[in-house]
């Protein structure tokens, strides 16, 4: 029998999120394994932390949230646009050059790169996320039926377990 | 004024927790709150174990010390909350239902069929709750000392009597009130003393214009750390959050699993809230140290008590105090429940018994590891620090792969979880004693429990890919339904 629509395509969205969380967090090892040669840390070493940790993180959401026929269906944007912010706010941290001085333009009350991390780090993430989970909970992670069903798997697991007892 | 705001405190610490003690009756009270907390109780209470008093007292001081990179231990509160819900909330709470399961290594017991990981996942969090344990027994100590001076010993004591008084009689339920009232009281005081420090420092471009002035790297975005440690900090406390007991113990008490729809929301702006003091306090004190406002700090940790001592009005300091102490002793109310359900419930059911009455043993357990813990916070400072450090990543490295990974991915085997408990625990272990005896030091920016959770996870992988055959079969028809919603 062939495999149903649906199983694939959660397959499919599990695999990619899996492998990708594997990537991530073996570019964070070599970032570590990197800093502890004699030589001392890299220069090159800061940069897959700084590309292994977003790609982590957006990879166990995505595997955490991957449902059904859907996959992850509308969550690809928040999660897409959260591990760019993450990424990109790292790397910029990182290669922008440091202009930190008392006459630097200040971005709501810190300099530009602090901005960055403070702001964009720091506060983008969250106005999109939790409420990109609000939004698509019942469609993409839980709902009444489902509820129901796992409530109804309790009370067969409640008899069996008594029917043993007894 | 002090003294009085804190024994208002701690009277309605008392009031909450008889209430709670008349309603605790089965174990399920008194581990799980019989899965019956509302929506709002549950998120404040969360925000109120997230936080313990590091981010009252040792954050602002460390960002003090460091700059901006401090700020990379509480940044990943942007997506940590909403990651735990979608990757742990949903089925741990499904699970709860489908089970009647208590405890985290529960979870871990069901996910794999396996005893021998409960109870490996039990031992790994037992060891870490008493590192967490002292550190809080001790903060206590240090707090109520600050408010009655009493002495530190006795600070200890009364501290840890007054937070067992609670934890035994009314347990989690007790806890999670009085959470409720802590953490309260812990954002109102943030937010407070946030509003206070930008009214003192004439808003945040005057303060970030007279540390520039004088210490322009305090404001790069690495402060004075590297950028490989800011990072490490990143990465250790964005994905070591899924393996926090204190926080995803959590997902079993929601009364209606349904409500998980407003959890990550509500708990990340009160974390936010909280978190303000930890940044304002932490470049105020900077700013105003450095244009003579406040007296130097005999040491970072100074940043917070000489703010309150000397620049706020005496009630707000009053009110920080109270919030110091609550979020040490909510800390350690969560600690001492979770170490109770581990003797009582985990440990008995990995070795294929149970005990006959579990509320008794558990309020049992709960005064031998207070107690436990008020001993080991009498040791010296530097052994209580130490046990303190490696408590979170020892959690994150035995849990978060075997519970995190485990409960969304069916491929990970039971050999898998055991190994990666197993390399989690003496990896951090290991190298955390060889670095307090001195035996090594690790470069700049590397620790042990970032070492030890990628280790980890690969070892997870590795083991899991070659013991792949069974895997599928290997889990039961409930819980892969649960996995598979």
């Amino acid at each position: 029998m062939p495999e149903p629509v649906a199983q694939k395509t959660l397959d499919m969205t599990r695999r990619a999120s899996l492998g990708a969380l594997i990537v991530g967090i073996s570019a964070i090892a070599v970032g570590y394994a990197a800093a502890l040669l004699p030589r001392g840390t890299p220069t090159w070493a800061p940069w897959l932390l700084a590309l292994g940790i977003p790609v982590a993180l957006g990879a166990i959401m995505i595997l955490g949230a991957a449902r059904g026929r859907m996959g992850i269906g509308p969550l690809k944007y928040p999660f897409a646009f959260v591990v760019a912010v993450l990424a990109i706010g790292f790397c910029a941290a990182l290669a922008l050059p440091a202009t930190e001085s008392p006459l630097s333009k200040l971005w709501l009350g810190l300099p530009a790169r602090a901005a960055i991390v403070i702001y964009g780090i720091g506060l983008l993430p969250i106005i999109v996320l939790p409420v990109a989970y609000a939004l698509t909970f019942e469609t993409q992670t839980l709902n009444a039926e489902d509820v129901e069903r796992v409530r109804e798997l309790g009370r067969e697991n409640k008899a069996r377990s008594e029917g043993q007892s007894s | 004024m002090i003294i009085a705001v804190g024994v208002i405190y701690f009277a309605v610490i008392v009031g909450i927790s008889v209430w709670a003690a008349r309603r605790t009756r089965t174990a399920s009270d008194f581990f799980v709150a019989g899965k019956g907390i509302g929506l709002l109780a549950l998120t404040v209470a969360s925000v109120s174990v997230s936080v313990s008093g590091f981010a009252f007292i040792g954050g602002p001081g460390f960002i003090y010390a460091v700059g901006l990179g401090a700020m990379y231990i509480v940044l990943p509160a942007a997506v940590t909350n909403v990651m735990g819900a979608w990757v742990l909330a949903k089925r741990m709470r499904l699970l709860g239902e489908a089970r009647n399961l208590i405890t985290v290594p529960d979870a871990i017991g069901a996910r794999y069929r396996s005893p021998a990981a409960q109870g490996l996942a039990a031992i790994a969090m037992l060891v870490g709750i008493v590192g967490y344990m002292a550190t809080n027994a001790l903060a206590m100590g240090v707090v109520i000392n600050s408010i009655f001076g009493v002495g530190l010993g006795w600070g200890i004591w009364i501290g840890m009597g007054v937070t067992l008084a609670y934890s035994a009689s009314g347990g989690i339920l007790a806890g999670i009130y009085n959470d409720v009232f802590q953490g309260t009281l812990m954002a109102i005081a943030s937010v407070l003393v946030f509003l206070f420090v930008l009214e003192f420092g004439g808003g945040l471009g005057d303060i970030s214009r007279t540390i520039l002035a004088h210490d322009p790297t305090f404001l790069g975005p690495w402060g004075k750390l590297t950028p490989l440690a800011a990072l490490s900090f990143f990465f250790v406390f964005s994905m070591g959050s899924l393996g926090q007991p204190q926080a995803v113990h959590k997902y079993y008490m929601l009364r209606d699993p349904l409500q998980l729809k407003w959890y990550p929301l509500l708990k990340t702006l009160g974390l936010v809230l909280v978190l303000l003091l930890y940044f304002s306090v932490g470049i105020g004190v900077k700013a105003f140290v450095l244009s003579g406002r406040l007296p130097p700090l005999a040491s970072p940790d100074q940043a917070t008590p000489s703010l309150l001592l000397n620049a706020t009005p005496i009630i707000l300091a009053a009110l920080v105090f109270s919030g110091i102490a609550a979020a040490t002793m909510s800390a350690a109310n969560s600690f001492i429940n979770i170490g109770a359900a581990i003797v009582s419930h985990d440990l008995p059911v990995a070795f294929g018994r149970r005990v006959k009455n579990e509320l008794r043993w558990g309020r049992a357990v709960t005064i031998l590891i207070a107690v436990a813990a008020a001993i080991t916070a009498q040791l010296s400072g530097t052994m209580v620090a130490f046990l303190g450090i490696f408590g979170w990543g020892l959690f994150a490295s035995t849990l978060v792969p075997a519970l995190a990974v485990g409960l969304n991915w069916q491929g990970a085997t039971r050999e898998g979880a055991i190994a990666s408990i197993v390399t989690g625990l003496v990896i951090t272990l290991s190298l955390e004693t060889a670095a307090y005896l001195k035996a090594f030091t690790f470069p700049a920016g590397v620790t042990a429990s970032a070492i030890a959770m990628v280790s980890s996870f690969l070892v997870f992988f590795v083991v899991s890919w070659l013991t792949r055959r069974d895997a599928q079969s290997a889990i039961d028809p409930d819980v892969r339904f649960v996995m598979e919603l």
